[in-house]
């Protein structure tokens, strides 16, 4: 679709490497798993537990001229939705390509209705997603 | 020794960085650089996790 997925754990990459050969969930797995050993990248996102030495549980969008666009950051104890990884990912693709629009807090997929900010939109939300 | 680092804001540009990785489709060890992937216009989703081994 444009973009690649990096796991990133504390972990090195030989435990990467022995975790994605023996977990039968991870077989289908294709992405490049990487080893964030001394936190130096985990501390640049802010997910770096001093505590643990582990990061947590963060999910960003780079776009491809490396500005960050999107976080997401849960405690250890709750897992990221996939789906709305998904959504967020299809759409950065779509403002990418319609500088204009927006994506409301319906929108799930490309098709479904953005918004154009306007100073007609102005106090007419209601009726522009309704129309 | 840590060195203070600035945690990023959004809307800022990532600076440069290299981890290394185990590559299942490879089957190998290599690099990941995200100059790389500005080099090859492509978006990433970087996905931080707490250990190998471990549930969720």
């Amino acid at each position: 679709m444009g973009g690649d997925i990096i796991t990133i754990s504390t972990d090195t990459e030989y435990v990467h490497l022995a975790w994605q050969k023996s977990e039968k969930e991870l077989a289908q797995v294709r992405h490049p798993m990487a080893s964030d050993r001394t936190g130096k990248v985990s501390r640049m996102f802010g997910v770096y537990d001093a505590d643990t030495g582990l990061a947590l549980r963060g999910t960003f969008i780079i776009n491809p001229e490396g500005v960050l666009l999107n976080s997401e950051v849960n405690y250890y104890n709750l897992g990221r939705n996939i789906g709305e990884l998904m959504r967020k990912f299809k759409a950065n693709l779509y403002m990418a390509k319609k500088a204009n629009e927006v994506c409301p807090s319906k929108w799930l997929d490309e098709g479904d209705k953005t918004l154009t900010p306007s100073a007609t939109l102005v106090g007419r939300v209601h009726e522009a997603l309704n129309a | 020794m840590s060195e203070a680092v600035t945690v990023l804001k959004l809307g800022e540009r990532v600076p440069d960085f290299e981890l290394p990785v185990y590559d299942p489709v490879k089957g190998d060890f290599g690099k990941f650089r995200l100059a790389d992937q500005i080099q090859k216009k492509r978006w990433t989703i970087l996905f931080f996790y707490p250990a190998d081994f471990t549930f969720v």
